[in-house]
């Protein structure tokens, strides 16, 4: 288990569970692939999956019929550029609405949550330990639960069919509190000390923390922006008008079989639903990753 | 500003102060509505002035045969995911270690992919798996293995392991990234003192590498759980809104949400309200778990 430690593993000692991974990495990344290959496909080709069975390793024919099953005849762009020019859905005003709820709901999350943790990393005071459960009940019980008083409620703020009725709601998290608790318990008393010191008033001290605590606000803003930008059921009840929609819903209502959409857009669209998270977790990977580390094992 | 004590700075409301903010967000999108789903569930339309008739959608749901299936079809799902998950993830990590360093970021990146994509995306992708008898999960795995291909949204034995599959496939990934930032916070000292201890590999993951992983597990399986309760959207484009043949696949949600698409809104608050307790005692299995090991 601890392979790296002292003595480098040699490259046998490396090989076999790269083999062992192979299978796997293969399950996970074929379905992109088809999908990337997708784009430039025609319907009836789309579903045309290779056909590996029976086998016949020797025959040439088998073969070419297993290229063509995966590579499409042609690099066509048209879908593409129909889907962006918006010729099946308002594509940039979807793409912006998804980027801004995401975004506002990361920012507002990480600023509530980081408050609300240092509130309970820091300070004793009367009710904490009831108001933390009730932070731990916050992740418990998922939103979808309640989604249809939320929309009600959220139609009597006057907020339907408006962005801001997906995004408020949205910054409320029992994960986010209960991450920032644990990453504010971190922080030495020292530093705190020395900025009250200096009489600062404490949300001065709070501030001058925050510098030190970055790669875990990075990583929380990350993990909310993803989960917001695949929010399904609540945007879905909120935002009803084409150029309101979020990414997830214009997806949906572009599969609907009564669309007619060609298959290469859909799967277009599916790829550019996918692009800004990968993006995002390819840029902050590695800050997120040695934040958890530190936390997650005290 | 009188400092009392050292644990509190500040005034007496200092920290209230900071809790302000989330406390506001937390009534008015949180606490608001849940008051108003357990009054819809006791009215009969749930919307407005409704007529008040106390218990009887809950009566109705004890009585009625789809709750019941997809309350355990939820329960089969959620359980059968985690039971899948946390293991392969433990071993996904384990070989991750194990292998070429330079490799670990990109191989973590591809087995994290799905976790990365919308739901309603994946259930696109997913179509091709288990697309008719060329789906590749019936002429990879199904065929070579000398049965006859399995239709995955028609016939009922299969869905809902069609269904646990999906999730397997999405979230294996990501909690493989959890426990291998996990493994790596491990101070090497505690492997060390394993390696005087005892001989086996198998010893030192037990009694070092799983017990240091707990708070990461526990995550793990409370996010599981929570998902796997919510889980929608990938049932309802792989079956449609039913839970397809037999409802062999209906999960509470989405049982929730044909209600809803009924107008049906004092069965569907029932439906979410009748949830909380189980979510409650998996509230309190959580912490009694982090009770007897802190």
């Amino acid at each position: 288990m601890s392979g790296t430690g002292e003595n480098k593993p040699s490259v046998q000692r490396a090989i076999v569970p790269l083999l062992l991974l192979c299978p796997f990495l293969l399950a996970v990344t074929v379905p992109f692939i088809w999908m990337v290959l997708g784009v430039f496909k025609t319907n009836d080709r789309l579903y045309q999956l290779p056909r590996l069975w029976p086998m016949k390793p020797f025959n040439g024919e088998y073969w070419s019929g297993i290229a063509e099953g995966i590579f499409p005849q042609q690099y066509d762009w048209q879908n593409v550029t129909e889907l962006l020019v918006g010729k099946w859905m308002p594509f940039w005003d979807v793409f912006g609405n998804s980027l801004m709820v995401s975004l506002g709901q990361a920012l507002g999350a990480v600023a509530l949550s980081a408050m609300a943790g240092y509130a309970f990393a820091r300070f004793s005071f009367r009710g904490k330990r009831v108001l933390f459960v009730l932070a731990v009940a916050l992740i418990l019980v998922p939103r979808q639960l309640f989604a249809v008083p939320l929309y009600i409620w959220v139609n009597t703020l006057g907020l339907m069919d408006n962005l801001m009725g997906v995004i408020l709601p949205g910054v409320v998290t029992g994960l986010g509190v209960i991450y920032f608790t644990q990453v504010f318990r971190q922080v030495p008393e020292e530093y705190l000390q020395a900025a009250r010191v200096c009489g600062a008033p404490e949300f001065r001290v709070f501030m001058t923390v925050l510098p030190l605590v970055w790669p875990a606000l990075l990583s929380y803003g990350m993990i909310h922006f993803i989960l917001a930008w695949h929010e399904h059921l609540i945007p879905n009840l909120v935002l009803f008008s084409d150029t309101n929609r979020t990414l997830p819903l214009a997806l949906a209502k572009l599969y609907d079989v009564s669309h007619r959409t060609p298959q290469g857009v859909r799967m277009a669209a599916s790829t550019f639903a996918v692009i800004p998270t990968a993006v995002l977790f390819a840029v902050c990977h590695r800050k997120f990753k040695s934040s958890l580390s530190d936390m997650l094992v005290h | 500003m009188a400092a009392a004590d050292q644990r509190t700075p500040g005034t007496r409301w200092t920290p209230f102060l900071f809790l302000l903010p989330f406390l506001f967000f937390f009534l008015l999108f949180w606490v608001i509505p849940l008051v108003g789903g357990v009054k819809m569930s006791l009215q009969a339309n749930g919307v407005g002035q409704a007529e008040y008739v106390g218990f009887a959608h809950y009566k109705a749901l004890a009585s009625d045969g789809r709750y019941v299936t997809a309350l355990r079809n939820s329960f089969t799902y959620t359980l059968a995911s985690i039971v899948v998950i946390v293991p392969l993830a433990l071993w996904l990590a384990h070989l991750l270690r194990a292998t070429f360093r330079r490799l670990r970021p990109v191989l973590t990146f591809a087995l994290l992919l799905p976790a990365l994509t919308p739901p309603s995306v994946l259930a696109v992708l997913f179509l091709m798996v288990f697309y008719g008898d060329y789906g590749f999960l019936n002429q990879l795995v199904v065929i070579p293995l000398g049965f006859k291909s399995i239709r995955w949204h028609g016939d009922p034995d299969f869905i809902l392991s069609g269904l646990v599959l999906q999730n397997v496939w999405r979230w294996t990934g990501f909690m493989t990234f959890f426990i291998l930032a996990g493994m790596e916070g491990i101070p090497k000292v505690y492997y060390e003192a394993a390696r005087l201890a005892t001989g086996s590999r198998w010893q030192q993951f037990w009694h070092v590498t799983l017990p240091q992983l707990r708070p990461v597990l526990l995550f793990v399986m409370i996010y599981l759980f929570v998902d796997g309760f919510s889980q929608f959207v990938g049932a309802k484009l792989l079956l449609g809104s039913a839970g397809g043949t037999a409802d062999a696949g209906l999960l509470t949600i989405s049982y929730m949400n044909y209600h809803t698409s009924n107008n049906d809104f004092g069965s569907a608050a029932a439906l979410s309200i009748s949830l909380l307790p189980v979510m409650v005692v998996a509230l309190w299995a959580c912490l009694f778990i982090r009770r007897r090991t802190t």
